[in-house]
């Protein structure tokens, strides 16, 4: 549905007039006024208010009885008061019977001093209670995860956290057992509460029932600052406060930016920051010596990679991954094509120069926020909850409240099937094929025939075309699509018809519809427009010599072809698929030269000299979010003793090759990029500001946009005829799909709270292949093909199509990479 | 716009009156009854003898509520410490001299009564201004003002008194007052 459009009416509160939307609550009506009215349960995020706690009685003439002012829509001529007698009375009483169990244990409790019911009381309390018989017990504290703490005695049964869970995340295991005085939190079954939302009940929880376990007692709001920055740990790219004591990061809290992350945080987010301040972290430049990594100083780090650049005679290549930011890969492509000849860059990005600025078109370009308010969403070849995190409580916020209509085309089985109206299903690495057959299903064409390649159902796909034209109702709606971008690895076969699909929805500058993709890494839209691809430089301008991408480095590196590799941020073998091409040509490479912040096994195995990499609290620099959002990061702390910032280790490289590169600081570089990047342009750090700018937005900037080579690809695409790879045909084996969990990160390993989340490899099928192979669910496994096998759990899903397994990419060990695929076969383990 | 030098200063101006001018009898009074009114003073004290306090041999004994070092306490039938944590002093000291980090307790290792405890309890005395604020902020009488003044060190870094120093008594206490001395 269309964001409504509020009508303002005016009434009056404590003798005060005030303009407010129609309909708007009246606790937030009276803000506009000025007045604050006292609550607990209410929270707008949380959607239809309860009404629980009555904190908020306020006085409405013509209503003979007090009101709850969270569940009281403001109306034209309404009039409020909120300072009677009858008010405080009530709010006096309200606040003693919420005080009769809640213990007064305030200094030990760690909420004390950002309590709300220390303000409330304090603000609107009697300060006495009448109350002399005994509290009410519970066994406390006790674990309601391994992250979240739970003291019931004093829990005030706002049901905040019990609504997050049904309604937000809807992974539907908080409840309130018992009745009456006995009631408390629990999950319905009575095992830990893990989610991947969890930590978000820590900040909704109005008093100090729900604590995070890895910040208990570790400090109080008035030892500690917040410093607002970015979190950079996937592409959703949350604003967060990091909370920061004597230089240390304790804890992570949402920073509500609703454009970007609603207010929530993923608990990856929220608890991986112990990445940060771990003993296995990468603190000093470290050089290969006979065979191992030494710890050097810099002088002779920067000495070594100077050494090895330069002897390369411009064989290098440079790799970027997604925790970089737009300055370090703007540096990093200066570095490889300015200063070393070699035009070798990519991030990953998948797709050439004309696919990127098609796909990237500023009037194809959908919001987050637009996810909310369209009339259909299609989740395209991507799990939101693993992949960007954030859009998953989004996705389920517009369809719970907005009445967005969800549809999904994935090749795994998606966690937002249940919400969805329709759902599809195609053979994974079929994604060419199926967009292919729903475009065809628009124009017309045969559908048939790419239907049978992607292993998907005709007139399921047919159903799915239905749904998207007829979104709006009669007329075509606002449609988003929000794809994974690996789903673009096909390039212009997947490109053309996603392309033409959006022609025939009428995507194209339309406001609150469009394409939103998901990178596979953070920044990947950022390091893609600061040009950090194989075929366009900063701002996606042509370039006079295309260099090879991510696998054609690989190739070039094992035919010795490139000499030196530069990674930033990125270890192939975790990142990149084919790992056992990677091994082969990390290891013909004579110096690989890498940023890392933890010793992977890329890393480890290969490099030869490591520069420690910054943290994400400590960085300071611009990153792009999918939707165009620049935002700024911002360092909430000093880095440690041994670690530079990766744009002076970049500054130095160049000057040691005799490059005068200007920068001074790390905003001189972002100045650079501004100002080599058409669309950027007159922006800087500060109009970014705290919440970041989305740059196609400025009607002069999008125009900047470059235009593809081939003009008008929407509209030549109708008379082409798409050729699709024909998804593999099982025949007994099955096919190979991957997917990467949200925990499978170096971050949530090296952080002690989340080690417990961290993946192991376990392969998804559906029941009728494992009961043809006789295999059961949790048995040891071992997938292989083409000669490399890989051990895992066998794990049983009734949703899961027959004809595929789906391994996790992105662990250390046995990770989807290992296989080439794209047929596998499962055999039981050996026991041994 | 009046210049500086012709500046007067009004009515209400401040006459300085001076004593009588030298000589003559009041000149006289000035220089031998003063005097011996001072004297008198003076003489009379004769009588009791001297009364040098040979410090630090010998001390002043301080009032019973006189601000000095101070001191955690520990409940007298556990053992337990009276601290759990809070930080309450911290966030009342003026001075900002206070540090407290804290552990929770664990059924193996118990210090306090509470879920937490303080790990770390410093006191930069440097700093303290000796207010007694820290000990009003206290919800658990953990932290009181103790009597010693004693507290002069060589280095600035021995007057950072650790938790263990705050709750172990005081090497030698300071002589306290009776009621009515």
């Amino acid at each position: 549905m269309p964001r409504p459009e509020p009508q303002f009416i005016t009434f009056s509160i404590d003798g005060r007039e005030v303009q407010a939307p129609a309909n708007e609550m009246l606790v937030d009506a009276a803000k506009r006024g000025d007045v604050e009215i006292p609550v607990f349960c209410y929270e707008p995020k949380l959607g239809a208010p309860v009404g629980a706690c009555r904190m908020c009685l306020v006085d409405i003439e013509g209503i003979p009885k007090l009101q709850t002012g969270c569940s009281t829509p403001v109306k034209d001529g309404m009039v409020v008061h909120t300072q009677t007698k009858r008010v405080k009375d009530a709010q006096e009483s309200v606040l003693e019977f919420l005080l009769i169990n809640h213990p007064l244990d305030c200094p030990v409790c760690d909420k004390g001093g950002e309590c709300p019911l220390q303000d409330v009381s304090f603000g609107w309390g009697g300060g006495k209670t009448r109350f002399i018989e005994p509290k009410r017990h519970f066994k406390k504290p006790l674990e309601l995860s391994p992250l979240v703490a739970i003291d019931r005695e004093r829990c005030i049964l706002c049901y905040r956290c019990v609504r997050f869970s049904q309604e937000l995340s809807e992974d539907y295991q908080l409840v309130l057992h018992e009745r009456g005085a006995a009631t408390f939190v629990g999950t319905f079954d009575g095992h830990p509460y893990v989610a991947p939302f969890s930590g978000n009940i820590i900040e909704l929880c109005p008093v100090g029932a729900l604590t995070s376990r890895p910040y208990r007692f570790r400090a109080r709001p008035w030892d500690i600052e917040n410093s607002g920055s970015v979190c950079t740990l996937c592409p959703a790219q949350c604003n967060v406060a990091f909370t920061v004591r004597d230089d240390r990061v304790l804890r992570v809290m949402a920073r509500d930016n609703d454009e970007v992350d609603d207010g929530w945080l993923c608990d990856k987010g929220r608890f991986a920051y112990q990445s940060v301040h771990a003993e296995q972290r990468i603190v000093a430049p470290m050089v290969r010596d006979g065979g191992v990594l030494r710890e050097v100083p810099w002088a002779r780090a920067i000495e070594e990679a100077t050494l090895a650049l330069k002897k390369s005679g411009g064989r290098v290549a440079g790799l970027a991954g997604g925790a970089t930011t737009n300055e370090e890969g703007f540096l990093l492509q200066r570095l490889v094509r300015d200063v070393h000849g070699s035009p070798h860059v990519d991030s990953s990005a998948g797709l050439p120069r004309a696919g990127l600025l098609a796909m990237g078109d500023p009037a194809l370009q959908a919001t987050v926020a637009d996810l909310e308010f369209a009339h259909t969403v299609l989740v395209l070849g991507t799990e939101p909850v693993d992949d960007m995190p954030i859009v998953d409580l989004r996705l389920r916020k517009g369809v719970r409240r907005n009445r967005m209509t969800l549809a999904v085309a994935t090749s795994r089985p998606s966690s937002l099937d249940p919400n969805a109206v329709l759902s599809v299903r195609y053979a994974p690495g079929a994604e060419a094929a199926f967009v292919a057959a729903l475009s065809a299903a628009f124009y017309g064409g045969d559908v048939d025939t790419p239907a049978r390649a992607a292993g998907t159902d005709a007139g399921a796909v047919a159903e799915l075309a239905a749904l998207l034209r007829t979104s709006g109702g009669d007329e075509a709606g606002d449609v988003v699509v929000l794809y994974g971008e690996r789903v673009l690895a096909g390039g212009e076969a997947v490109t053309q018809p996603l392309l033409k699909l959006a022609g025939a929805l009428g995507l194209s500058g339309r406001a609150g519809a469009g394409l939103l993709g998901i990178p596979a890494a953070t920044n990947g839209r950022g390091l893609r427009e600061a040009g950090v691809v194989p075929d366009a430089g900063p701002g996606l301008a042509e370039l006079a010599t295309a260099g090879a991408d991510a696998a054609g480095i690989a190739a070039s590196l094992t035919a010795g072809d490139t000499t030196v590799l530069y990674l930033m941020h990125t270890d192939p073998l975790r990142d990149q698929p084919q790992r056992a091409t990677w091994d082969r040509a990390l290891d013909k490479a004579t110096h690989v030269i890498a940023h890392a912040g933890f010793m992977t096994e890329g890393i480890r195995e290969h490099a030869t000299v490591v520069f420690p990499a910054e943290s994400y609290a400590e960085k300071e620099g611009t990153i792009v979010h999918p939707d165009g959002r620049l935002q700024r990061l911002r360092p909430a702390i000093g880095r440690p003793a041994g670690v530079r910032a990766a744009w002076q280790v970049l500054d130095e490289l160049m000057r040691a090759a005799g490059v005068d590169t200007g920068l001074h600081t790390v905003h001189s570089a972002t100045r650079q990029l501004f100002e080599s990047v058409p669309f950027y342009a007159g922006l800087t750090v500060d109009t970014l500001g705290g919440k970041g700018l989305r740059w196609w937005e400025d009607e002069a900037r999008a125009a900047a946009w470059p235009e593809p080579a081939k003009p008008g690809l929407l509209a030549t695409v109708a008379s082409s005829t798409p050729t699709y790879e024909a998804a593999a045909t099982p025949n007994g084996a099955l096919r190979l799909g991957t997917f990467k969990s949200i925990w499978a990160s170096p971050e949530v390993e090296a952080s002690p709270a989340l080690k417990f989340l961290h993946p192991t490899q376990r392969v998804e099928l559906s029941p009728v292949d494992a009961e043809r192979l006789g295999i059961r669910h949790g048995e040891h496994v071992t997938v292989g093909g083409d000669g490399a096998s890989v051990a895992a759990v066998a794990h049983l899903r009734n949703e899961s199509p027959a004809g595929s397994a789906f391994l996790q990419s992105g662990i250390p060990e046995g990770a989807a990479n290992v296989l080439e695929g794209p047929l596998v076969e499962i055999r039981k383990a050996q026991s041994t | 716009m009046p210049s500086t030098t012709d500046w007067h200063p009004g009515d209400d101006q401040v006459v300085v009156v001076r004593g009588p001018k030298p000589g003559g009898a009041g000149g006289a009074y000035r220089i031998f009854g003063e005097t011996l009114r001072g004297l008198k003073t003076t003489f009379a004290r004769v009588v009791e003898g001297t009364n040098t306090i040979a410090y630090p041999e010998e001390k002043v004994a301080v009032y019973p509520r006189f601000r000095g070092r101070h001191r955690l306490h520990r409940f007298e039938d556990t053992g337990l410490e009276k601290c759990v944590g809070c930080s309450l002093c911290a966030a009342a000291c003026p001075a900002d001299c206070i540090r407290v980090v804290a552990a929770e307790n664990t059924p193996e290792h118990r210090v306090s009564a509470g879920e937490r405890y303080a790990s770390v309890y410093e006191i930069n005395l440097s700093r303290c201004i000796f207010c007694g604020y820290c000990e009003v902020a206290c919800p658990f009488d953990a932290i009181t003002m103790g009597n010693d003044y004693e507290m002069s060190d060589y280095h600035r870094s021995d007057l950072i008194f650790t938790k263990e120093m705050l709750l172990a008594e005081p090497l030698e206490r300071a002589p306290i007052r009776a009621e009515g001395e």
